[in-house]
């Protein structure tokens, strides 16, 4: 058997309340494109960051093996010495400056001290010309389309000398055509003796290209598969794995009225790229959850920030509020007739870090504590007491800086903050990501709270079996549409991420 | 629990340094004479930081105060000496200018994104042009003749002694009364109070100063108007920013903007108005700083917006916006007087008074970087 050109032996990384990596050990032959697959936070994240030395040598357990050889890499440069080179999702060229310019970013050859212009564009049209990819080196980066860009990230990691590329989703904003010229690309790089990892949602994708399939789920490796003697349910299957258990404590009720009505909602980002949403329906009644998955791209988060009105631009489609129109809202107005918004990303969206806890509860409600405009700090503080113990946050009091909590308690302060609005509709997106299993039991109670009270809550998850056990019924998203609509105890795992995928592969529209 | 930092004492022993410096160098710095001056140029850059401060909390800047206050000194005096406007017309002619000129910044700062840094440098020279062409780039007197009026009177007016008293007697009383209040509200909330004798000592320290300023003051002309005026601007800008939710949205924003945003936060609006009331702290330091050089010239103003921005600073607000409080925002102008002061006292030469500035503004951030690295 040859020597893997890169090995992990059962890498374990941890951060601060969470394992990430439980013990993930695969291999990587001369020459293969290797799949790994695994459902939002399983950890292909964490291990490509663990790969590539952006988390270095001493923050993890377990070995990196290059060539059968112990690595300890101290950063980035080091694994690219050794030949690892990683194209991440999001694209990290220069705009302004050309496609010689972005291949010969960090190691531009010059003469005499002073770049060597001429020399530059020559290297680039040579190594382009050797994967016959036709790009003139003097266009502007910011010119080219996605798929093109994604060819320079290419070149400029194989103009490393690199024998190993590591691909997070390449294809996630590429569309059909691009795909198949980067598939081409992946066979050629084969041909070459170059193997590469390939992280991709699209099983297609992976069926299409890749010798070998890797899974894994919570952090550990599952199984290596043979393309070639597996098929895309047993894929799916090993992904999903597990069985739901009594994890989520959903009490159902009965459901009363609509609260919340969208029909044939269209939407597109206000500025830049970014998915489009269409012809998005669905409905939310007092009392119930709506579950709403996908993976990640699905247009999930910006479906519920746009009715939320932090987010695009609307092109068609109506949204009502407890029987009122409710478009083109600011946030502001959102909250006022009773809507609120519990962000993915509790740091950049949810706290002003540096302020106490209390300051960013009462943060959304301080109209509601003026008095003839001057704020009754006894009034505040008594409601953010309440917040505090109703929510449980574990910190010496509510002037503790919220920057210095835990994930959980952080989260907890964010949801105090949206709770303490008096929402009727509450719109709660990955509200258990990265916080530990007892502060998750304590969302799942909240949610229970709060619709047993006559509310009702968006619950947007990654994660199947929580998405599975909390919502009484579900919607799957993919690629800004709707792939498909569940109902409690009537669907399996599978047929979501079916339903998810099958809308990633619909074809384009227009 | 606010703790007393590194920081802070290295503030006081900053001040304790430039005092001892100059009055070695010129035992008149501390006279009641001197003094009265230094008073009385402390609230002009004060009054003018004050309403920078609100600028910097949401994270914006503004470069172009000091070219306002140059504006609507001359605006006012333009006014009163060509025009024979009465007084208290022209400078609520001015007023009005003022603000409506920074609400005009504000708005074309977040409706077209024009940066804050742009806006107001262009502001700068815009003002400054507009200065220059108001009085026709000559010498306009704050007053007719002899005859004082509202505006002269501003820095030539000080409060009778006994009054000046019973000034400070009422400010004794009401830091007492707020001081004794916001702590029975923290032990009924069951918050962790300071012992009594810091929290005394609290009280009594600034008791203390504020008595030994009257005492002093007394000894010349009396307490300047002026004082009087950034008393109340001080606790104007305290109470906003403490005690109303704009104030509380302007700490927020300053700390995060999109999270404030997806808090239901008007972020736009809380921005313009922050604008909006600098530009009045514009046009009362514009009639200070006017009335005090007795006449409006070409120079007016002139870097004034650096002090302001420097005593901010020094003060312990962050540039990158969300903190700062009102006492460190007066104790930075505070430095600045006193260092301003003390080199016009010894007749240092205007270019080293120009370097010498731009050394302070320099160590102020630098301040500001190293110690917001540390946390």
């Amino acid at each position: 058997m040859t020597t893997p050109v890169l090995a992990t032996d059962q890498l374990v990384k941890r951060f601060p309340g969470v394992v990430a990596l439980k013990g993930v050990s695969f291999d990587l032959r001369p020459g293969e494109i290797h799949a790994i697959c695994g459902e939002n936070g399983a950890g292909k994240s964490t291990l490509i960051k663990t790969l590539s030395g952006i988390h270095p040598h001493g923050s993890y357990e377990g070995r990196i093996l290059v060539e059968g050889r112990e690595v300890a890499f101290a950063g980035i440069a080091d694994a690219e010495d050794k030949g690892i080179g990683v194209i991440y999702q999001e694209l990290a060229l220069v705009p302004e400056m050309t496609v010689a310019e972005n291949i010969a970013l960090g190691r531009e050859p010059t003469r005499g001290g002073l770049v060597d212009w001429l020399g530059m564009n020559d290297q680039a049209r040579t190594l382009l010309a050797k994967f016959n990819i036709n790009l003139d080196p003097e266009t502007r980066v910011g010119t080219l389309g996605v798929g093109h860009q994604q060819l320079v990230e290419i070149v400029r990691a194989l103009g490393k000398d690199s024998r190993v590329l590591i691909l997070d989703e390449p294809t996630a904003a590429l569309a059909s055509h691009e795909v198949a010229l980067l598939l081409e690309i992946l066979k050629d790089l084969r041909r070459r003796g170059i193997a590469c990892i390939y992280i991709s949602h699209k099983l297609e994708e992976v069926f299409a290209v890749c010798d070998r399939i890797t899974i894994i789920r919570d952090g550990a490796t599952i199984t290596t598969l043979e393309t070639a003697k597996t098929n895309r349910d047993e894929v799916i299957r090993h992904m999903v794995g597990r069985e739901i258990q009594d994890l989520f404590p959903r009490r159902a009720g009965e459901a009363g009225a609509p609260l919340l009505t969208v029909r044939n909602l269209s939407a597109e980002p206000a500025e830049g790229d970014g998915i489009t949403l269409k012809d998005i329906a669905f409905e939310v009644r007092a009392g119930e959850v709506l579950g709403i998955g996908g993976l990640m791209g699905a247009g999930r988060s910006e479906t519920l920030m746009h009715i939320f009105g932090a987010w695009g631009r609307r092109t068609a489609g109506s949204v009502t509020l407890k029987g009122q129109p409710h478009d083109a809202p600011t946030p502001g107005d959102s909250i006022r007739r009773g809507l609120v918004m519990v962000t993915e990303d509790r740091k950049k969206l949810g706290l002003v870090l540096d302020e106490s806890i209390g300051f960013n509860m009462s943060l959304s409600s301080l109209e509601r504590f003026a008095k003839k405009g001057l704020l009754d700090a006894s009034a505040e503080f008594v409601t953010n007491q309440s917040f505090f113990q109703r929510l449980r946050v574990k910190a010496p009091d509510l002037e503790s800086r919220v920057g210095g909590l835990s994930g959980g308690n952080q989260q907890k302060v964010v949801i105090g903050k949206a709770l303490m609005t008096g929402p009727s509709v509450v719109f709660l997106d990955e509200p258990t990501r990265g916080i530990d299993v007892g502060a998750k039991l304590e969302v799942y109670e909240l949610i229970n709270e709060l619709t047993a009270a006559g509310n009702a809550v968006v619950l947007v998850s990654s994660e199947l079996p929580e998405l599975m056990g909390m919502s009484d019924r579900i919607i799957m998203l993919g690629e800004g549409r709707v792939g498909g609509a569940f109902v409690r105890g009537q669907c399996t795992p599978d047929q979501l991420l079916h339903a998810a995928i099958a809308a990633h592969a619909a074809p384009p529209s227009r | 629990m606010k703790r007393l930092s590194i920081r802070d004492f290295s503030l006081v022993l900053a001040l304790v340094a430039i005092v001892a410096f100059f009055t070695i160098q010129s035992p008149v710095y501390l006279d009641p004479r001197n003094l009265s001056n230094l008073a009385v140029e402390f609230s002009i850059i004060a009054v003018l930081a004050l309403g920078v401060f609100l600028i910097l909390l949401p994270g914006q800047t503004d470069l172009s105060t000091g070219s306002g206050v140059g504006l609507f000194g001359g605006v006012a005096a333009v006014l009163i000496y060509n025009q024979g406007w009465p007084a208290p017309a022209a400078m609520g002619a001015a007023f009005v200018g003022a603000v409506a000129l920074w609400a005009l910044m504000g708005l074309l700062i977040v409706k077209q994104r024009i940066p804050a840094f742009i806006m107001t440098l262009a502001g700068m020279l815009v003002f400054k042009g507009l200065h220059w062409a108001t009085i026709e780039n000559s010498t306009i007197p704050v007053k007719v003749g002899a005859q004082d009026n509202l505006f002269s009177s501003l820095t030539t007016w000080y409060l009778p002694p006994s009054a000046g008293w019973a000034v400070v007697a009422v400010a004794v009383a009401a830091l007492g009364w707020a001081a004794l209040r916001a702590r029975a509200r923290r032990i009924a909330h069951g918050l962790t109070v300071e012992d009594r004798d810091t929290a005394f000592a609290g009280w009594l320290i600034p008791v203390q100063l504020l008595i030994l300023l009257v005492v002093v003051l007394n000894q010349f002309n009396g307490v300047p108007l002026p004082i009087l005026l950034l008393g109340v601007t001080a606790v104007a800008v305290f109470i906003l920013t403490r005690h109303t939710p704009f104030g509380r949205h302007l700490y927020a924003i300053g700390g995060n903007a999109e999270a404030s945003r997806i808090s239901g936060i008007p972020v736009e609006r809380t921005i313009v108005i922050a604008f909006a009331l600098c530009g009045v702290t514009v046009a009362a330091t514009g009639f200070l700083q006017t009335a005090y050089a007795g006449a409006s010239t070409s120079t007016i103003g002139q870097f004034l917006e650096l002090d302001a921005i420097a005593a901010c600073v020094i003060g312990g607000v962050s540039l990158a916006g969300g903190k700062g409080t009102v006492g460190g925002v007066l104790f930075g102008a505070l430095i600045m007087t006193a260092l301003l002061n003390g080199m016009t006292l010894l007749a240092v030469d205007p270019e080293l008074k120009l370097i010498a500035r731009g050394l302070v503004l320099a160590l102020a951030v630098w301040m500001d970087v190293a110690l917001s690295k540390r946390r």
